[in-house]
């Protein structure tokens, strides 16, 4: 199946630049874009700092439930869960729409079935994600990019991938080493490092990047190199022109709202130094905000939200009352009620099953009463007790 | 989002002792590590998973080696390892069994040999000792990596993790020794 997508999409490839890398391409475009945990075509991507891809279900069932979590790939650490990357997204809808299609219904089929759904665009859904910060923050070069997100499917499955599909929101320019904030928006890797800000904000949505400084994506890097080769060589002058031209990094144009920003991150990578214990951890609870997983210290559950998943914000976004949307879908706005909950603190867990084991012990004795329960001997036992607690 | 609330903790173990469950699929790795969610790893996507593993296992080979299924269980396969050459246990045929959790690739395959063998990181009952299938495990590892890791300690034991004390004693003191009761061994059970 996958190869007779790649094999249509070579053969109908006929602008200049996909040309030139026809021959590799048919053969590389549906393994550069493989999911490493369930080998099939990546479906709505996340791209963690590393650089690594993967399914939105993959690396949230990969996880860990009380612990920072560890790519797959290359074992390096994160603590939060990345929002899916809406510009891959949407060039693997157009590069192999039918797979694409085909891995839709069957995750559709799964979320289902489990009655829990990752976020759905579809048709004028497409980058719901952004719209909601959006308001007023965003400047004149992010609304003239914004009209593309809501295009109908069709139009944009019958339209080829070209250079406007993989911009860099910053710099206006085709990307060049490509890489993916936390919010799943990607800028070039050049033109994040000359943000300089400490813990870098998402232009686009406004959103902070906490963790490290994103690695190049990989495979994203791969394709545009493949695909474009002329404009990718090109970027790379042009970048290492700049780069030579201004040795030293220009000072972050909001370098109070950076400062700010990183007293928050500190607040927030502290709980995770002080939490050896692990008795804050609120297993299996993550942020629907900033996505930290799981969540250290105070947890704000929503009391409105109906869905079984539910809603929750770390203390540290509850502070800043993120207007964001749940990360499974969740039909949160920003007029529902919060409560703190600690049903799922791993102090508590631990207390309850020790009540459980507690119960079940008590419920042997119980059963073994039943087999003397002659009269005398109960009367003998009841002697001796008494004889002992007299003693 | 409380990722669970859909499923591992609370259903399997109905408000208490959250940890211990596991849910449906492959609990028993004793509460720790536990992922919410265990039911959306259903058959289906965990079964697609190791189809896609069948399908390129049967394309493109390993050598000296061979795994697929035992019956018409997806999750119960067999494994045959040529004893490598050069070491004491060539010409060797080893039998081992895979068992896939019902949440692969997010827990590791549980791998035994089914063949006696004279090794330190195998034990009597043929458990092996492997980094890869227990903390080390990660999704993105295949069946046919985890074979290679196995053909490599085979050759390579790994004395100073060992299963069987008295074999790794005799590796690092009497090598020569040890050499000659795994060639012995592999001339009883595994020919």
């Amino acid at each position: 199946m996958a190869d007779r997508e790649t094999a249509k999409f070579s053969a109908s490839s006929s602008s200049s630049a996909e040309e030139e890398a026809g021959g590799t391409l048919s053969n590389e475009s549906s393994s550069l874009f493989q999911c490493c945990v369930c080998l099939d075509l990546l479906y709505k991507p996340i791209v963690l700092a590393c650089g690594h891809s993967s399914c939105f279900w993959c690396v949230h069932k990969a996880m860990h439930q009380w612990r920072e979590s560890h790519c797959a790939i290359c074992r390096r650490p994160y603590k939060h869960f990345p929002s899916i990357c809406q510009l891959l997204h949407l060039l693997l809808l157009k590069l192999e729409p039918a797979d694409y299609k085909r891995r839709e219904m069957e995750v559709l089929e799964e979320e289902k079935n489990a009655g829990v759904y990752s976020p759905q665009f579809v048709d004028s859904d497409v980058g719901k994600l952004h719209t909601v910060n959006d308001n007023g923050t965003s400047t004149a070069n992010i609304k003239d990019r914004r009209p593309e997100d809501f295009e109908h499917l069709e139009n944009i499955i019958k339209r080829k991938v070209s250079v406007d599909d993989v911009m860099c929101s910053l710099c206006e320019r085709m990307l060049y080493q490509p890489a993916v904030l936390n919010c799943g928006h990607v800028y070039c890797q050049s033109c994040l490092s000359d943000l300089s800000g400490e813990p870098l904000q998402c232009h686009v949505c406004q959103s902070l990047h906490p963790g490290d400084f994103p690695n190049v994506c990989l495979n994203l890097g791969h394709f545009l190199e493949e695909v474009f080769p002329r404009e990718y060589a090109m970027r790379r002058e042009e970048v290492q022109l700049k780069k030579a031209q201004r040795p030293t990094a220009n000072p972050s144009p909001n370098s109070v709202q950076a400062q700010k920003a990183t007293e928050k991150i500190g607040l927030r990578d502290m709980y995770f130094c002080l939490s050896e214990d692990m008795s804050d951890v609120h297993v299996g609870v993550g942020c629907d905000s900033c996505g930290v997983y799981p969540i250290i210290g105070k947890r704000y559950k929503c009391k409105d939200c109906t869905e079984a998943i539910g809603f929750d914000l770390c203390e540290a976004c509850y502070n800043t009352s993120s207007k964001l949307p749940g990360r499974f879908n969740q039909q949160h706005t920003p007029d529902h009620k919060f409560e703190l909950d600690d049903s799922q603190l791993l102090r508590n867990i631990l207390m309850r099953s020790a009540l459980q084991l507690d119960i079940s012990e008590q419920g042997h004795q119980l059963v073994s009463v039943p087999e003397d329960d002659d009269p005398h001997d109960y009367e003998n036992h009841d002697d001796e007790g008494n004889g002992y607690e007299e003693k | 989002m409380s990722y669970n609330s859909t499923g591992g903790l609370q259903p399997s173990t109905s408000g208490g002792g959250g940890i211990s469950g596991g849910g449906s699929g492959g609990g028993g790795v004793g509460g720790v590590g536990v992922r919410g969610w265990p039911s959306a790893t259903s058959v289906s996507s965990s079964g697609k998973r190791i189809q896609k593993e069948m399908l390129e296992l049967n394309t493109d080979p390993l050598t000296d080696c061979y795994a697929g299924p035992k019956g018409d269980n997806l999750y119960h396969w067999v494994s045959t390892i040529i004893g490598p050459q050069g070491s004491p246990y060539e010409g060797g045929i080893f039998f081992l069994d895979i068992i896939f959790p019902g949440d692969y690739p997010f827990k590791p395959p549980k791998v035994t040999f089914k063949t006696r063998i004279y090794h330190c990181n195998v034990d009597s009952a043929g458990n092996l000792n492997l980094e890869i299938l227990k903390d080390g495990w990660s999704p993105a590892l295949t069946i046919s990596k985890v074979l290679v890791a196995i053909k490599s300690i085979i050759t390579n034991a790994d004395p100073y993790n060992p299963l069987n004390l008295n074999i790794a004693e005799l590796y690092l003191t009497n090598r020569a020794k040890h050499d000659e009761i795994a060639a012995e061994w592999t001339r009883r059970f595994a020919k």
